[in-house]
């Protein structure tokens, strides 16, 4: 975009960014694989240029926890090639193989090895407890973490406790384990104050079965009551409790239950809390505005932190509009979508001490500019935290610590039936021909990397 | 004559958002006065009240949606002669003419979407979303018969060769008696009559006695179009009334939406040639259904499940293409089971202006007495694992029920039961489930949750259905997407929103010229 009447201040901002863009690109660790390569699923390369290819093999990534045997596996394999009508070489070898009834357990354990495989990148543990590793040495390294619980769908009354059990036990069994980390002062204190350690991020669908769309009091009311002994929990542990987002049919539920809890009595000085704001959604600014004109009159402490991020369900709220005839919420052409993050990042940024800003995003460019906007207007680099998923950020993860920035790695636990939608949803960003990541990985420059949108 | 611009079905309300929630208040009480709405006997320009027939809101019986003017025999011979009279102008005008009509009397609903949508929340209970999902399907219909019926008047290529010129074209067959139903009371006459009249046949609409108010904003939507008063005419009441019609010697289609008894009745008293009637009447039948949902080991129950639970309990079951049961692969059932039983736990039963409600009344006392007589029996035969007990006590309210392990040959498990009871059944494996189907008297929907393609394949190829849902819920058919309509004892296979639909409205007919004279080809 040229602009014939150059701000002098946009003029500062952009060289800035570039700067800033720059060093990090220089901090990525030059031994680390991209994800796309280290996929060891070759297949995930091949995915990313034929989309029939990619329909196959994701569909055959999520039905791989329903599969009875290795033969019933290697079956759905062979099924879901057959139809994609050029098959590379080495799956039309796999095709052949798996059509010999003797060898097909062999072609099942190998797949099924290799969804695992690729489940492990993204999702650190089982439980709780056993992704203590991951998250301890995260910290060694200079990085916060945010623990988010997978599971199944909620739809009845007995997975929503469930779901809010599991939920208060992480929060208990990370703090006892959290409390023997040593100390790291940019992860912990920002200019307002402190800041948790332990960290978990909650879905607001899986706390009740009566999420309804067109009836959002229902959900909100029912989410609530189990959401209310989380805080109470999280507040007695000094842990950070952050309200998670998902697809637009639950967006007005969630906003309103955060900000109705939140202006209760009994919260209004802890626990530490989070929403979500998605710049995808063409609404997103209000939504902002809704959030800051909140906080202004509730002047709770602390601050709620706000995690802006561009969002997950894009192909979903696109299908199910055109599905519906109604029009689409959300960014259809990509530079809209970030500039509209850039704008909420000035907004948020601008809008401080009243909100904490978390911005999440693998967008280099999106990074550095916030990172140098906060910087232009005078703030403080502990008081922009950045924002990775575990498994897709890991190289800008360890830029961001390396430069001395607050970097919290979002880390999903659970078992492999329960992550898949959360698996094949990352998968899906990752061979995006439009994503950050797969730009990177094709080896596009950094000039253009960092160029405004 | 003007294009059409490309079908597109009517958006639906997006309620998930505030403001639009917010406009059904409105509705409701822009609508509130106005009841109970007066329906009188309509032939031609005539208007006749008299005795009444009282139709009245399911969840609160005590309030009168409509009073309407019982039609006698007589209105019936009165309304198929005006038609017969109507048939002669209106068969005359050119085939885009009539379908303008119907895209003006779509215009016209649109205009007033809410407040029609309010009125069968009052009059059938029909909740909010199915109440604005019914009125968008009658403009749907409107639309996609209107640009059908352009098409079909073009008529088809046949092979000319020369010295002759062949051309097969399209007539009205002449008068069509309506007869629809209550569960989407405005769609259902629409489509019914909507095709009848675009394809040049006068109609006699006869509704079902519990929704008269809601057809009679049908008419007049399609008088205020530009159908002729003459082409539609209006005839409230009961059974009688409708086999007044059928029985009448002028009347040439029968179009009827309703339970597989009433439609054979129909069909045998249709099949009846009375003395000076010189044709074969067609029946056009859409019936019922037992409609059953497979799920095999491979499939994905959180997105089964919601789906399972929502085509069984939405509008209490009511909806032809309501799930009845659903037959699960037994290395899953346990799981299923438990799963949809806890999710219809939570169903809400309320009031159908609330929008949080799932579970509406069902639509009158006697269907209420049905549904618990068959959940008694399935408590006697079987094991009841979810039924919802908190419902409000006035209103023809049931009790949402799950039931399970029923013997194969339980009524509960093959008999149509229109209400919401949902019956879980084992299976061996998708084989063992298509049989079950395959041993169905009824054929209208069904539905598959399965991963695997080959399984897919399998039960196209095999299910005798006339909708399979692969992998989401069974109901919610979409004009010109989902052409809807079953096969055996289901109907006529008679696909409405779809290509063929016309067809059964029309009587085909071939000119051949001959084209040479002396040598000379003229």
């Amino acid at each position: 975009m040229t602009d014939p009447h150059p701000d002098p201040d946009d003029d500062q901002l952009e060289r800035s960014i570039r700067q800033i863009g720059a060093d990090l690109a220089s901090a990525f660790p030059s031994s680390a694989r991209h994800p796309l390569r280290s996929l060891d699923a070759r297949a995930m390369d091949f995915a990313s240029a034929d989309q029939e290819l990619k329909a196959a093999l994701f569909r055959f990534v999520d039905v791989t926890p329903a599969c009875r045997s290795l033969d019933d596996l290697a079956r759905h394999l062979r099924e879901f090639l057959r139809e994609v009508p050029e098959a590379p070489p080495p799956l039309a070898a796999a095709m052949r193989i798996a059509d010999v009834k003797a060898a097909r357990p062999a072609v099942g354990a190998a797949a099924a090895a290799g969804v695992r495989h690729m489940a492990h990148r993204f999702i650190i543990g089982e439980t709780p407890a056993s992704a203590l590793g991951v998250l301890s040495d995260l910290w060694h390294h200079g990085v916060a973490s945010s623990v988010d619980l997978l599971g199944e769908a909620t739809v009845t009354q007995p997975e929503a406790d469930r779901y809010a059990a599991r939920c208060d036990e992480a929060l208990r069994e990370l703090a006892r384990a959290e409390a023997g980390w040593p100390s790291r002062d940019v992860l912990e204190r920002d200019s307002i104050g402190a800041i948790p350690r332990t960290n978990v991020s909650v879905k607001i669908s899986a706390l009740t079965p009566l999420l309804r769309p067109d009836a959002p009091e229902l959900g909100r009311r029912d989410a609530a009551e189990r959401l209310r002994p989380l805080l109470r929990r999280a507040d007695a542990l000094g842990a950070h409790i952050h309200i998670d987002m998902e697809s637009l049919d639950s967006r007005e539920a969630v906003f309103d239950l955060v900000l109705d809890v939140f202006s209760e009595e009994e919260f209004a000085r802890g626990p530490s809390a989070g929403m979500v704001l998605q710049a995808y959604l063409r609404d997103s600014p209000e939504q902002l505005e809704r959030i800051l004109a909140w906080a202004a009159e509730s002047g709770r402490t602390p601050p709620l932190s706000v995690r802006l991020v561009k969002g997950a369900y894009w192909d979903h709220e696109l299908v199910q509009a055109t599905q519906h005839g109604w029009p689409a919420p959300v960014f259809e052409v990509k530079a809209e979508c970030d500039r509209n993050f850039e704008a909420l990042t000035r907004r948020l940024l601008e809008a401080r001490p009243a909100v904490r800003i978390a911005v999440a995003s693998h967008n280099l460019r999106s990074v550095a500019h916030a990172i140098a906007y906060n910087r232009m207007i005078g703030g403080e680099d502990r008081d922009l935290e950045l924002q990775v998923l575990r498994g897709l950020g890991d190289q800008l993860q360890d830029a961001l610590a390396s430069r001395g920035f607050r970097v919290r790695t979002y880390c999903p636990v659970g078992d492999l039936v329960a992550g898949m939608a959360y698996l094949v949803r990352r998968l899906l960003e990752n061979t995006s021909n439009e994503s950050f990541l797969h730009e990177q990985a094709r080896g596009t420059s950094l000039d253009v990397l960092l160029a405004a949108p | 004559m003007s294009t059409l611009p490309a079908f597109a079905n009517e958006p639906v309300l997006e309620l998930r958002r505030a403001p639009v929630r917010a406009q059904l208040q409105d509705a409701m009480d822009a609508l509130s006065p106005k009841l109970p709405l007066r329906v009188p006997v309509m032939i031609g320009s005539g208007e006749r009240t008299g005795a009444e027939l009282l139709s009245t809101d399911p969840g609160e019986p005590g309030r009168v949606v409509a009073v309407s003017t019982r039609a006698t025999e007589d209105d019936v011979a009165a309304a198929v002669q005006e038609a017969e009279r109507g048939l002669r102008t209106w068969r005359a005008l050119p085939a885009a003419k009539r379908a303008s009509a119907l895209i003006r009397a779509a215009a016209w609903l649109r205009e007033r979407r809410l407040e029609v949508a309010a009125l069968e929340v009052r009059e059938c209970a029909k909740p909010w979303p199915e109440a604005d999902g019914d009125v968008c399907e009658a403009i749907d219909f409107l639309e996609y018969y209107a640009r059908s019926a352009i098409e079909l008047d073009a008529g088809p290529d046949l092979l000319q060769v020369p010295g002759e010129r062949n051309d097969m074209h399209y007539a009205p067959r002449g008068v069509a008696a309506v007869i629809s139903p209550w569960n989407f009371p405005l769609a259902i006459p629409c489509g019914m009559t909507s095709a009848a009249l675009v394809t040049g046949n006068a109609v006699v609409l006869k509704p079902a006695e519990q929704s008269p108010g809601c057809a009679h904003v049908l008419v007049r939507a399609l008088r205020a179009g530009g159908v002729p008063a003459s082409a539609i005419s209006l005839v409230a009441g009961e059974g009688d009334v409708g086999a007044a019609l059928v029985a009448h010697p002028s009347v040439h289609t029968i179009a009827f939406t309703g339970s597989l008894p009433v439609g054979l009745e129909i069909t045998a008293a249709a099949g009846t040639v009375a003395p000076g009637q010189n044709h074969i009447k067609r029946v056009v039948s859409e019936l019922g259904g037992k409609n059953c949902v497979i799920v095999d080991s491979d499939a994905d129950l959180d997105d089964a499940v919601p789906a399972i639970v929502s085509s069984a309990f939405v509008y209490a079951g009511q909806k032809c293409s309501a799930a009845a049961r659903v037959l699960v692969h037994d290395a899953i059932a346990d799981q299923l089971i438990e799963r949809v039983a806890g999710a219809a736990r939570v169903l809400v039963v309320g009031q159908a202006d609330e929008l949080a409600t799932d579970v509406p009344p069902v639509i009158e006392r006697s269907a209420q007495e049905r549904v618990n007589r068959y959940a008694a029996l399935a408590r006697e035969q079987g094991r009841i694992v979810a039924r919802v007990e908190a419902v409000p006590d006035r209103g023809w309210f049931c009790p949402p029920t799950v039931a399970i392990e029923l013997p194969r040959d339980s009524p509960v498990l093959n008999e149509e039961i229109f209400g919401p009871l949902l019956a879980i059944d084992r299976v061996r494996d998708v084989e063992d489930a298509c049989d079950i189907v395959d041993g169905l008297p009824y054929a209208l929907t069904g539905g598959l949750f399965a991963r695997d393609p080959a399984t897919v394949r399998y039960v196209r190829q095999r299910t005798p259905v006339g909708n399979l849902y692969v992998n989401r819920g069974i109901t919610g058919a979409m004009v010109g997407r989902q052409p809807f309509g079953g096969n055996r004892l289901s109907g006529t296979g008679s696909k409405a929103g779809g290509p063929d639909y016309l067809r059964q409205f029309v009587e085909p007919h071939v000119v051949t010229e001959n084209t040479m004279r002396h040598g000379l080809v003229v």
